[in-house]
This record gives C-alpha cells, structure tokens and sequence, in this order.
C-alpha cells in the first residue's frame, strides 16, 4: 500500500529536479540582474567605469554577498548577467566582449577594454633617495608581489619580473593612504614586504583617491594610492607608478548567445533612473 | 575532623564563587549587548530622524537610511514560514504521537533533530542550489527565484525541528487517561486527538510556534542567500527583497562611519521583535501552568 505512493512521490521529486536543471535560454525572460552589495570594491568600480557613480541599484536587482555566490548564480541561472573582478571569472561563465572588446589581460593591459581602471600609487621623485622607501617601490614592481596581485584577482602589469632581494639593513616606517579600492591589494602586499623585511613598520590608510593625492603632496604619506588614471594637475610634484590594473568582466550563463555589449547596453540593465530605455529582458539584447 | 570540615566549607565557597561569576558573566554579556546596541543605534535613529530611518528608501549614498521595507519582508517571511513550518510540523508530531508504527517513531525523530544540527548555511546553499533554481523555471511567474517563498520554504524546514520536538513533548505530557476516557466514551482515535489531545497540549504547541518564530525572524545566513536582498518593498513572493538580519549581515564587513551605525539601529528594531516575542513566551509559559494545576 505505502510503496507505491513512496515510489510516485520519488518520481515526482526527481521530475521537478530534471526539469529544473534543463532549463534553457529564452530571450522573451526578464534579465536577472546581480550585483555585489553596498561597499563592496568590486560593485563601486563596476558602476563608477560605467557611468552611475553613487547610484542605487535597480529595483529587481538580486545581491550576493561574494564572489562565490555570484558565480553560481550565474552559472545556474540561464538569464543572469554580473560582474566580477577578472581574475575571478572560471569557465562555468561566460565573459561578455565590451563594445567588441574581449576582456582579457592582453586588452587591459593595452587599454582597449573599458571596463577596467589603474590602481596607483603617487610619490615624489625625492622619496626614492630613501633606501626603504626605494626598496618598497622595488617591492612593488618584483615577482613576489606581482604573484600577489594575480592571487588577488588583478591584472599585473609588470611582465618577467625579478624576485625581490631582502636588504636585511632595513628599518623604519612606511606611511600609505588613500583610495579604499587599493587598500585591500597594499595591505596584502605590505605584510607580504614585512615578512621579508621584519624590522619595517608599514601603515595602509584608506581616505579615497583625493586623500591619496593630497598626502603624497604634502608629504603625509611616502605614497598615496589612487584608483584612476593620474591626474598630474591634482598632485603637481608627484609622480606614480601602476601597481595594478582591476579589470571587471560581464559574465553571462553559457547558455546564453550573447558574446557582446556595449556600454550603453550595460548601462541601461543597471541603471536604476534609466526609465524608458531600461533594458529589462534579453530579446532588447540579442536578436 | 574540624580540619575537613574547613576544607569542604571553603570548596563549597570556592565552588559558589564560580557560580556566581558564570551567572553574572551571562548576564553582564547581555548588558553589554544591549547597552552596545542602544548607544549606539537609538542616538543614530534620533540623528538621521525616525522619518528617515523607518522611511523606504535605503540608499547609502544618498544618506537614505529607510528600513521599512526590511521590517515588512522580515515580517512576511516569518509568517509565511511558520504557516508552512507549523503545518508540516504539527501533522508530523501528530503522526508520531499516535499514528506512526510505535518502532519507526525514535528513528524518525532522531532524524528530525538532525536537522536541527545541520549548520544554517548548509540550508541556504540547498535553498539556493535546488530551491531557488525550481521557483525560478517552473513555478515562477516572472522568472525570479529568489525571494519571500524561497526565504520561507528553507526557512519553514528549518524550524521544523522545533516544532516537531516541543509539540510531541507537549502531547506526551497530557495524562494517557483523557485519550483512553475519549476512547471510551465512543470517539475514534482520529476524533480523540484532535478533539481531546491537541487542545489539552494547546499550550506547548503555542510555545512551540512562538519558539519557532524566533528562529525564523533571527536566521541570517540561509535567508541572504535565497532572498535577492534589494531593499525594496516586498509587492510578490518572487521579488528580491531584503530582511532586517541580511541587511545587517550584507553591510557588517564592508561598511563604516554611518551606514555601520545604520546596521546597529536595525539590530535595535530586530531587538524589539525578539523582546517582544519572549515576553509573549513566559506569557504563555505562565498561563499553561495555571491550566494544569486546574486540570
């Protein structure tokens, strides 16, 4: 007697499971739109490189709180489309070409894809007669951390570089500050320049790029950090050095045709004022 | 002789000395908390201004601090998951008490306390690998998974467990002879318990659902990963919405200065819900008692 009904229930179950996993793409389907939440590095330069600096995100918008989320999220759901750090993108997902533009390091090193930004620090010429200081610029620019900003998910931009070597006469302390964007990155690379110099003390402050500028020039910091392209205006005796690009690839599912966007495209998913020319389903994209 | 005695008076001081310090350690804990909590998020409320911080827009650029929304979707998801949960939960224990073979009964129940162990994080992966995926391609009518029914689903098997164990206690504590009494006087074993058991054990199974409610409006991690967390005002079971303990969960690593102190003033709101939910639990506490010393 109970059998059967033990049997059908389990048929059912496995039904609605099959079902659900060969879901295919159907371009008449809203877009499911996925964002990284508020504060996350990752979500402020996405919408500041595409144009909606300090906006909210649209309505129906779904958050993940990570890296991981969103990447099954979009590798489960045939209609998603997000953006994550290049580095971090896996080949469950599909990578979209921005205005034709395919989003590789090659292309970001040579600044045809736009979706990506130089993440710098700004110092004066002067700095560099200090051995320390010196050796962390040294640092900066060595095997040991350019490992480090591939491990983080950025793009290095130093090719073939040599391993740092300890000067164990070192000591002192370095002062760091500005952009929040690169804070995390010279954090990493500042314990990593401690351990192989034990007696320097490095401090990484955030304050944002302006921070970054004004510190440096005022001699606050040794270097300041910013996370857009130089502005030698804003700190005229200073010079920088690009410790790193942070490259921000669209992901798709693999399911979906798509293979470009454009820029105005993406700004018209994720733009939450966009009214008329929002783009809300997937035949607007691909045809 | 006078000797051990000493001994054995100053262990027991020692011992009470412990004790004490264990009891004023929890409850020190507890004024921390609180006292952590309404520094710093009752002046936050009175700075930004109640019209603000209950208003409907949370957008933190704009300095927008509005947690309405997360207070109404907090709410719906509670009690869509207890509707569900309590449902499920009171027919299993139900069917546990009288109509399960008497031997499957301890396997099955030690089955259900499992689930009581199983780390809430796991739930939200299951929720968001099997149950979000389902919604979205079979049942949902605008092809978004996420959302208040997904909440409520994993978060329903989630108190399941509560309910299914406090409810059970709760009918086994009623004296066998009401249901022996109702037998007798001619009712059928479905009529006793319904009619006879369940309203004896009303009292347990109210518990049960407040205890249950609790763990509902106070579970974070599975609900942030099934619930979309846009802040907008809950209009569809399947929309992204945004709780009270995700917003506060989505923000704590990354956010400083005010938006921080915003997640500590939506702790105090969730702290109101709690208190007011374990007030209505010695309520009812009180009140089962007196009905059985009358009974």
């Amino acid at each position: 007697m109970k059998k059967p009904l033990v049997l059908i229930s389990l048929l059912l179950v496995l039904a609605l499971a099959l079902t659900a996993c060969s879901a295919s793409f159907d371009p008449a389907k809203n877009i499911s739109v996925v964002a990284r939440e508020d504060g996350s590095g990752t979500k402020t330069a996405f919408m500041e490189l595409i144009g909606l600096r300090g906006k909210a995100d649209p309505r129906h918008v779904v958050t993940q709180n990570g890296v991981a989320g969103v990447l099954a999220e979009v590798k489960g759901n045939p209609h998603a489309v997000a953006y994550e750090s290049l580095g971090y993108v896996t080949k469950d997902v599909k990578a979209l070409k921005v205005n034709g533009v395919e989003a590789s390091v090659a292309n970001i090193k040579n600044g045809t894809y736009q979706i990506a930004r130089p993440l710098s620090v700004v110092y004066k010429e002067s700095t560099l007669s200090n051995s320390l200081y010196n050796a962390f610029l040294t640092f900066l620019k060595s095997s040991n951390a350019q490992n480090i900003i591939n491990d983080e998910g950025y793009v290095s931009v130093v090719d073939n570089a040599a391993a740092y070597t300890i000067n164990s006469s070192l000591s002192g302390t370095i002062e760091i500050s500005g952009s929040t964007s690169l804070q995390p990155l010279m954090g990493e690379l500042a314990s990593a320049f401690k351990k192989l110099q034990p007696n320097v003390t490095i401090n990484v402050a955030g304050g944002g790029s302006g921070t970054g500028y004004n510190n440096a020039e005022n001699g606050v910091s040794q270097f300041g950090m910013i996370s857009e392209v130089f502005g030698q205006a804003r700190a005229a005796s200073c010079t920088h050095y690009i410790v790193a690009q942070d490259g921000i690839a669209v992901i798709v599912n693999k399911k979906n045709p798509l293979d470009n966007i454009t820029m105005d495209q993406l700004k018209n998913i994720y733009d939450v004022d966009a009214g008329a020319s929002a783009i809300l389903k997937w035949d607007a994209l691909v045809k | 002789m006078n000797k051990a005695y000493r001994f054995i008076k100053a262990r027991d001081n020692v011992m009470r000395g412990i004790f004490l310090f264990c009891a004023v350690f929890s409850v020190m804990a507890l004024g921390c908390i609180c006292v952590f909590l309404f520094a710093e998020g009752l002046p936050f409320i009175g700075k930004v201004g109640p019209a603000n911080f209950f208003g409907t827009t949370w957008h933190l650029d704009s300095a927008a601090y509005g947690i309405l929304s997360m207070i109404v979707a907090s709410l719906y998801v509670t009690a869509l998951s207890t509707a569900i949960g309590v449902t499920a939960g009171l027919f299993t224990a139900i069917s546990l008490y009288k109509f399960c073979p008497p031997k499957a009964v301890p396997p099955i129940r030690q089955m259900i306390n499992l689930l009581a162990g199983i780390p809430s994080v796991i739930f939200g992966l299951f929720g968001l690998i099997i149950i979000v995926p389902f919604l979205r391609d079979v049942i949902s009518p605008n092809g978004m998974g996420y959302g208040i029914l997904a909440a409520s689903l994993v978060l329903s098997v989630m108190i399941l467990p509560t309910i299914v164990s406090v409810s059970l206690d709760a009918l086994n504590a009623v004296p066998k002879n009401y249901f022996e009494g109702a037998i007798a006087l001619g009712a059928t074993k479905e009529q006793s318990v319904f009619k006879v058991m369940l309203p004896a054990a009303k009292s347990g199974v109210l518990a049960a659902v407040v205890l249950s409610i609790g763990r509902a409006i106070g579970e974070t991690m599975a609900v942030i990963m099934v619930i979309g967390n846009s802040p907008v005002m809950p209009t569809s079971l399947f929309q992204s919405v945004r709780t009270m303990t995700a917003n506060i969960a989505l923000g704590a690593t990354e956010l400083s200065g005010d938006a921080a102190t915003a997640l500590v003033a939506t702790g105090v709101v969730l702290f109101f819900f709690t208190l007011l939910l374990n007030l209505s639990i010695s309520l009812l506490r009180g009140g089962g008692g007196r009905e059985r010393k009358g009974a």
